[in-house]
């Protein structure tokens, strides 16, 4: 666990970076620093591995202060990512990512060994094990850097911004890799981002910062989307910060029909005005309108019980026939949530 | 064209004579010596430069001093300062002209070493410190051999300075391949000069080659870049 | 001062102008000829020829590696080499002086090229800018800086280089050195750095000064204090 106690940081020329911050960022979570320029976001992580001295305050690592550690033994034990990733580009991908392993004074059979296993477990092809880091696009050049930064087992993982600078298509596949990672490794990170949608979809806990470094909420994401403390973070949250809250929204307790479906060629047994007509496999086909009998619109669905209430109702507008169609994680038809079972779903989300 | 085939006569008297071949006045004697002087002056120059220039760029503390030496080291006349320290410190060993020597080609070293690790990617200074290499290991380890390109590129132009400046110490006295040419010259012995200098370019193409290859060598192919003149 | 060596200032006085060729004036004459008329050949040579380098691509290795190799000729030798076409002329020190300054130069002119930025390119051709004018107006003024860098480097080093040319009888105050060494005497050495080093000072104020009037916006932009 890292323990922020009261810490500011104070530069000579008066201006506060950090203003008596007090926070936990629990052992095994992601805790995502967010906020405007200027808040003191990535300050405050900096100061976890001294890079940056606070002035005031203490921070904790398990309950021992940073303060006290020689910084270069603290930093070894505490992965570090950066923007740009930062490899070093007279190093072969491999020995970048061994880097810490290297410094700690491990055999350079065992180093090379581990930094191919970590390659592979940030889901790059072993063969660029032997190319410079120029020789790597973007999002690769920021998979080495995490592999780099998990190098020694770290318990603790810094990440600075670490996704803003690759394209939108990239990034998402980053984030969701992270937290594939996150999964199977149960690192405390601490993730410093200015999107704060990136907040909201990696964070266990996000901590909203404002100009002057001072913290405006501390929360889980759902919480921050129902209940911002105030204007500033109900601002930094944008518009739709009620649609984006049903990404939090189980689908779990949805109900569901069964009578809407019929089989590809099978005789309309109903008056309803919209069927869903689905395949042998019993795969959706599209819907079949009531008045247009011979044509199929198209249809929307989301895998039930692990995507949101977000992602149902997607479907639903995806639709003309307004329903959404649940399936299970092989693609199958388990139902159809109609605009009943919708309104009546996102009635007790409003409420809840 | 007559001056062509003047030339080429005299290029003919001066390497078909036996005697340029043989004894201390002989083509393989002075260049000897002046691969010698120059070799000496450069080493002597890298030691002090090289680390210098690391612990500056690295520390930022002391940067007027590479600014100063830069401008002064072009401006100085490298004739001028020859024969200034000959006659302060008398014409005996080659020291009064192998310390000019030096002075000259410290300066294109310690700058491009200086501005190598200056302009080292912030991000990777970062990142280095960040992963917990201690300040002579972020130096050694990443700085320095990111900035080799510009390290060498500050010791390339040293060495043609130098192989110029020891064919210039030739009228000082100093031995080496100027002679040939200083006096050739003072005798109007026009195969010899000719001669000479065309040894002395040939031994500039030589070291520049060298070099290159150095640097192919040396240099991480990673971090290859552009080099540039001046 | 009875019947010692003269002092430094005496020695001056009565040398600056004899009315002979090797007087300090006439040396300081013809020492500013042979450097400011190799640091403005190299000027006009590296323009257009770093102009087509950036135009036409392929053609920067080969021109950049070939000014590498003359830029690496030591200069003693070449002034020799051309006495025989040249003579014992100031064109012999002129021509050589000329291309180590254009080597210098036509990287300068095309990194200051190559350092606008293609957002300003781009927004120049949008507007309708001719090639010609885009270059004039636009990418050139925004060259200046880096080409002066370079220019400061070039007029520095041929007025110094000058004096090389001493050994073949054209160095300008060069001169000073030989003098001083077939007949040992200090004041004439001190005397000839003391006002080589002058000079070069002098001109590398002039370009500092050249860019502070062609580029006012650098100085508003230091000011502001970004």
């Amino acid at each position: 666990m890292i323990t922020f106690d009261g810490v500011s940081k104070r530069y000579p020329d008066g201006t506060v970076a950090v203003d008596r911050l007090s926070l936990e960022a629990p052992t095994g979570e992601i805790t995502v620093f967010v906020g405007p320029s200027g808040c003191g976001k990535t300050t405050s992580l900096r100061m976890i591995n001294r890079m940056i001295d606070a002035t005031e305050g203490s921070i904790l690592l398990d309950g021992e202060p940073v303060q006290g550690i020689d910084p270069p033994t603290l930093r070894r034990g505490i992965g570090y990512v950066i923007q740009q990733a930062g490899l070093f580009p007279h190093r072969k991908i491999v020995d970048n990512i061994a880097t810490v392993p290297y410094l700690l004074g491990w055999d350079r059979k065992r180093a090379r060994a581990r930094a191919m296993d970590l390659l592979e477990r940030v889901g790059l092809d072993p063969a660029l094990a032997e190319r410079y880091p120029f020789q790597l696009s973007g999002g690769q050049q920021q998979r080495v850097g995490v592999a780099r930064a998990l190098a020694a087992d770290p318990p603790v993982l810094l990440m600075d911004e670490p996704f803003s600078a690759v394209d939108p298509v990239v990034r998402t596949s980053l984030q969701d890799e992270l937290l594939r990672l996150q999964a199977e490794l149960n690192k405390t990170i601490v993730f410093v981002t200015h999107d704060i949608d990136e907040a909201i979809k990696l964070g266990d806990r996000v901590a909203v910062l404002r100009v002057g470094g001072r913290l405006a909420q501390l929360a889980d994401p759902k919480t921050l989307l129902s209940e911002p403390a105030d204007d500033f973070v109900r601002e930094f949250l944008g518009r739709d910060r009620g649609i984006r809250r049903l990404q939090f929204v189980p689908t779990e307790g949805l109900r569901l029909r069964t009578d809407l479906t019929v089989e590809q060629g099978a005789e309309r047994g109903t008056s309803e005005p919209w069927l869903l007509v689905v395949d042998a496999e019993s795969r959706p086909v599209g819907w079949a309108s009531r008045e247009r009998p011979g044509e199929l619109e198209p249809y929307g669905t989301f895998v039930y019980g692990r995507d949101s209430m977000r992602a149902a109702l997607d479907a639903a507008l995806l639709s003309p026939s307004g329903c959404s169609v649940a399936v299970d994680e092989r693609g199958k038809v388990v139902g159809v949530a109609a605009r009943d079972a919708l309104d009546q779903a996102l009635a007790e989300a409003a409420d809840g | 064209m007559s001056w062509l085939t003047a030339f080429i006569a005299w290029l003919g008297e001066f390497f078909g004579d036996p005697e340029s071949w043989s004894g201390p006045g002989g083509i393989p004697a002075r260049l000897l010596e002046h691969l010698e002087f120059s070799a000496l002056a450069l080493a002597l120059a890298v030691l002090v430069a090289v680390p210098l220039g690391l612990l500056i760029g690295h520390t930022g503390r002391g940067e007027l001093v590479v600014v100063v030496s830069a401008n002064l080291a072009r401006a100085l006349p490298t004739l001028g300062l020859l024969v200034m320290f000959v006659l302060l410190l008398g014409a005996g060993s080659i020291w009064p002209v192998i310390i000019p020597l030096v002075l000259l080609s410290v300066p294109p070293i310690l700058v491009n070493t200086y501005e190598g690790i200056k302009g080292v990617d912030p991000e990777l200074r970062d990142a280095a410190y960040g992963m917990g290499l201690r300040g002579a290991q972020v130096l050694m380890r990443v700085l320095a051999p990111v900035a080799l390109p510009l390290i060498l590129l500050g010791c390339r132009l040293s060495a043609i300075q130098v192989v110029a400046t020891t064919t210039v110490a030739a009228y000082t006295g100093l031995g080496g391949l100027g002679r040939y040419v200083i006096d050739g010259f003072a005798t109007k012995d026009y195969a010899s000069v000719v001669g000479g200098s065309v040894l002395i370019v040939l031994f500039a193409l030589v070291v520049q080659a060298a070099f290159a290859v150095a640097q192919r060598v040396t240099v991480s192919p990673g971090v290859r870049q552009r080099t540039k003149v001046g | 001062m009875g019947d010692g060596p003269p002092s430094i200032w005496e020695w001056i006085a009565r040398n600056w102008d004899t009315g002979r060729v090797d007087s300090i004036s006439n040396l300081l004459t013809d020492h500013l000829t042979m450097s400011l008329v190799p640091i403005l050949l190299a000027l006009l040579a590296a323009l257009p020829l770093g102009l087509a380098c950036v135009r036409w691509r392929w053609l920067y290795q080969p021109t950049a590696g070939l000014f590498n190799v003359v830029y690496a000729l030591p200069s003693l030798p070449v002034f020799m080499l051309l006495i025989s076409v040249t003579g014992l002329s100031q064109t012999t020190v002129i021509i050589p002086l000329a291309f180590y300054g254009t080597a210098v130069l036509i990287p300068a002119v095309v990194d200051g090229l190559n350092s606008v930025p293609d957002h300003v390119r781009q927004s120049a051709v949008a507007m309708g800018f001719t090639p010609l004018r885009r270059l004039l107006l636009v990418e050139l003024p925004i060259a200046v800086p880096v080409v002066l860098a370079g220019l400061r480097v070039v007029a520095v080093s041929s007025i110094s280089l000058v004096s090389v040319g001493a050994l073949i009888g054209q160095g300008g105050l060069g001169g000073l050195f030989t003098r001083a060494y077939q007949n040992p005497f200090m004041p004439p050495v001190i005397v000839g750095i003391v006002l080589i080093v002058a000079l070069a000072l002098v001109a590398d104020g002039f370009v500092v000064l050249a860019q502070r009037l062609l580029t006012p916006w650098v100085r508003a932009r230091k000011g502001q204090g970004t």
